[in-house]
């Protein structure tokens, strides 16, 4: 028995292996996977079969690769709400540990936008106008709960301004009311937020990273840390695999998803999409969560997001 | 005359023989997607983003939104064969266009909803290739106020297609907006109505009820009599197409029907349904002979044919002039142009000159392709329907079952389209007609939206809804049609209490 298991790791990886996006088609995650799927004989032997489970924020699709058999053959694409869902309440597995992340494959911290034509030069600008205006300005997000939401109410916290958020159903509607002047902040993601800006239409006036974006249409915007402010929060896909993969096949797949990430063809596809690569191993990707993690259930807390969202639940 | 010469140098891009004929390609697969109930433009065009990775970005892009506009040409064609629509937006069609070939004239249906969809689907390029930037901006000032009243407006005045009565319609509007209302809200992300059942998160697809409602609904009532053989009598070549009188009926709803499309394409949503709906119901109004609607109108065929197209064409403005997708559809595509390394935005149009407007030509050239491809396939298609019922049947149940699980690969919903087929039978029996249900389905979140945000927006006043004046428009409008109908039902029940009075002295 356990002979026919290491001679099944040693020939690892001899079919196609499934690449579940918990996102419908078309979304960035899928856009993501859809790249790897075409990178991914060449550097793991086998092709990438993906199939979308859409449903309940990710939850339908992370459950289906919880469940599976940890033979390497079922992954799952990830990405922030794998951390924030199990803040929210009960789900029916708490992925941070019920998962194995294999990797991560890019980062993009949350950009606050406003309309150009507003009077605000920086963000000194704005807090002061918010102050002495309360209850005019409004920020638009892509949905209760989200990374966009987080960093939104984390900023309103921290600023000490009382910003009342609009959700919306994706970033994109987010970025057309904030267009139309529906509302007068936006927080999304810089991908979204780069055209606006290279046109003139659209200010940035702070990036919630640790670091400026290396997009040199960001280069001159700063972070919250550097005006004085903390706010923190990235949005990032990965690919985890349930628990308990045996160590051969895990190295396996995290040299493949390796080699994947750092083929040139590869990034420049992903930077054509906006987003920017951020390659972490498994045991990076590991403390990553980790860490954001706790940092996210102090940040949910402090802001009342996990208050408002319980309230509603009743 | 600056835009016909850009105009001029799109065509002599889009006629280059790679680009032609990944137009080609696009608009033969669009077809295929638009025939086959289930697989919907948005999976389609995930399916082959994979292998448009060797092609060039211009040729890729030009077949993806052939795939785009060319599934709304085919969307009719199982509407009026098989009452199972295609796509959503052409659940209307059902009403009219089935009845029409059950009477031996679904050669004509094919043929006035691929003319019509030709001529709205030019309207709708020729508004893209002239006024895309100025009407993108216009887009923008409406806002979730303004979507609510737009989603208001539009339940009440179109919640009573068909039927005769009142009460049935807006009951089944009504189950449609409680149906659409199960599930993960799509604004606070909380689950409701779904008794702790995950799958149920995802809400009921636009096209698991329709399928069922209509598809499998008629597979049942077919079921009730099926020793029948198809009473459709052999259709001569001539009778293939329109007659006379058909086409005069048919022209101006083709042009109302283009305008409006174009017009609801501007907003966000999905436009190319809605848009049908609208147009069914104007020409419902304005037809001379609204009684037949419902049982083989021909306006009822043209008019929303030709508005979804047109619709399309709509749609592709605040995608291309803004890089904004206003529905699943140009999201997709959004995602297409992306992996090409094109970023569609306000500096498209003088950035990449030569693949905007070589895209807008090749939608021109798309669309001449999509009548030629369309006109021989009706003789093929009106074939299908001498198939003893009893073979045919069993065929769409298989066809519709299996489109109804690929599109999110789950066994559940094939339980919920069985569910619905079960459910529009019934209701057929009792005399309630499915389509306001659909209306509900697609306007109550529209409608729940614009409110929910709308009232955030302004400070939770919803009397701050009638100071903005495109909102108090809009609602005004709604206000004074509804007097108007009230007035009218008045006047009627008056003149027919005067007249009985009359008989009775």
């Amino acid at each position: 028995m356990e002979n026919k298991t290491v001679t099944e790791t040693k020939k690892y990886p001899d079919k196609p292996i499934t690449l579940i996006v918990p996102f419908g088609v078309g979304g960035g995650m899928d856009l993501v996977a859809r790249l790897l799927e075409k990178t991914a004989p060449a550097q793991l032997g086998q092709p990438l079969v993906i199939l979308n489970k859409p449903g309940g924020t990710g939850a339908i699709g992370w459950n289906e690769v919880v469940g599976a058999t940890p033979d390497g053959y079922t992954l799952g694409i990830t990405g922030i709400e794998v951390l924030l869902q199990p803040l929210y309440g009960p789900t029916k597995f708490h992925y941070p540990t019920a998962l194995e992340p294999l990797v991560q494959i890019s980062e993009s911290p949350m950009v606050m936008a406003i309309l150009a034509e507003q009077p605000w030069e920086n963000l000194d600008d704005f807090i002061a106008y918010a102050k002495q205006h309360q209850g005019k300005i409004k920020f638009g997000h892509s949905g209760i709960g989200g990374i966009g939401h987080v960093a939104g109410e984390s900023f309103s916290k921290a600023a000490k301004l009382n910003l009342e958020q609009v959700p919306f159903q994706s970033a994109a509607e987010a970025m057309t009311n904030l267009l139309g002047g529906h509302v007068q902040v936006a927080f999304l993601t810089p991908a979204l937020a780069n055209e606006f800006v290279k046109s003139g239409m659209v200010r940035i006036l702070g990036v919630a990273g640790e670091h400026r974006l290396s997009n040199p249409d960001f280069a001159n915007t700063p972070t919250f840390k550097e005006q004085g402010l903390d706010v923190v929060g990235s949005s990032w896909f990965g690919i985890a695999a349930p628990k308990g993969l045996p160590i051969e096949v895990k190295n396996k797949l995290a040299d493949g998803f390796k080699a994947m990430i750092n083929d040139p063809e590869f990034q420049k596809n992903i930077e054509q999409l906006g987003l920017q690569v951020t390659y972490l191993d498994p045991k990076e990707s590991a403390e990553k969560w980790l860490k954001d993690s706790q940092r996210l259930t102090k940040t949910v807390q402090e802001t009342g997001i996990v208050e408002k969202i319980k309230e509603q639940k009743k | 005359m600056d835009i016909l010469n850009l105009l001029l140098q799109g065509v002599s891009v889009s006629i280059l023989p790679a680009n032609l004929l990944s137009c080609i390609i696009g608009v033969l697969i669009g077809t295929l997607v638009g025939v086959l109930p289930g697989i919907d433009t948005v999976s389609a065009i995930a399916l082959l983003l994979p292998f448009s990775y060797g092609m060039d970005s211009t040729a890729a892009l030009i077949m993806f939104a052939g795939i785009y506009y060319g599934s709304k040409y085919g969307g009719s064609t199982t509407s009026i064969l098989l009452n199972v629509p295609g796509e959503a937006a052409s659940v209307v069609t059902c009403l009219d266009g089935y009845p029409m070939g059950q009477k031996g004239r679904a050669g004509a249906a094919l043929a006035i909803s691929a003319i019509g969809s030709f001529i709205a689907g030019t309207i709708g390029l020729i508004g893209l290739t002239l006024l895309a930037p100025p009407l993108a901006q216009a887009a923008l000032a409406f806002g979730p106020p303004e979507y609510f009243s737009l989603s208001l407006v539009g339940l009440i005045l179109l919640s009573k297609l068909t039927g005769t009565s009142t009460l049935k319609s807006a009951l089944m509007a009504v189950i449609g907006i409680m149906l659409s209302t199960i599930g993960l809200d799509s604004l606070s992300g909380i689950s409701r109505f779904t008794f702790g059942i995950d799958e149920l998160d995802r809400g009921f697809d636009l096209s698991i009820i329709a399928m069922g409602l209509f598809g499998i609904g008629e597979i049942l009532t077919a079921m009730t009599h099926a020793d029948a053989k198809p009473d459709i009598p052999s259709v001569k070549f001539r009778d293939l197409y329109p007659t006379k009188e058909e086409w005069q009926r048919s022209i101006t709803p083709m042009f109302r029907g283009g305008i409006v499309g174009f017009l609801v394409g501007l907003l966000p949503g999905p436009a190319a349904t809605i848009s049908s709906f609208i147009s069914y119901g104007l020409e419902k109004r304005y037809s001379k002979h609204p009684e037949e609607f419902g049982h083989g109108a021909i306006e009822g065929v043209a008019g929303p044919e030709a508005a979804n197209n047109s619709a399309i064409s709509a749609t592709m403005i605040p995608l291309l002039s803004l890089g904004l997708p206003f529905c699943g559809a140009t999201a997709i595509l959004l995602s297409g142009f992306m992996i090409h390394g094109i970023t569609p935005g306000p500096s498209l149009i003088t950035e990449r000159p030569e693949l905007f407007w070589g895209l807008i030509a090749s939608m021109y050239i798309g669309n001449v392709l999509l009548l030629i491809i369309n006109l021989p396939l009706i003789g093929v298609f009106v074939q299908l329907l001498k198939t003893p019922l009893n073979f045919l049947m069993p065929l769409v149940a298989v066809v519709t079952l299996t489109g109804a699980y690929s599109i999110n690969n789950s066994m559940f919903d094939l339980i919920w389209v069985i569910f619905f087929g079960i459910l529009g039978f019934l209701l057929q029996r009792a005399g309630f007609e499915p389509s306001p249900l659909i209306i509900g389905l697609v306007l109550g979140p529209e409608l729940e939206r614009g409110l929910t945000q709308g009232l955030i927006i302004c400070n939770g006043n919803i009397w701050t809804f009638i100071t903005r004046p495109l909102a108090a428009t809009i609602l005004s409008l709604g206000f004074i049609v509804i007097l108007y109908n009230f007035v009218t039902w008045f006047t009627k029940f008056n003149n027919k209490r005067k007249e009985l009075d009359a008989n009775r002295s």
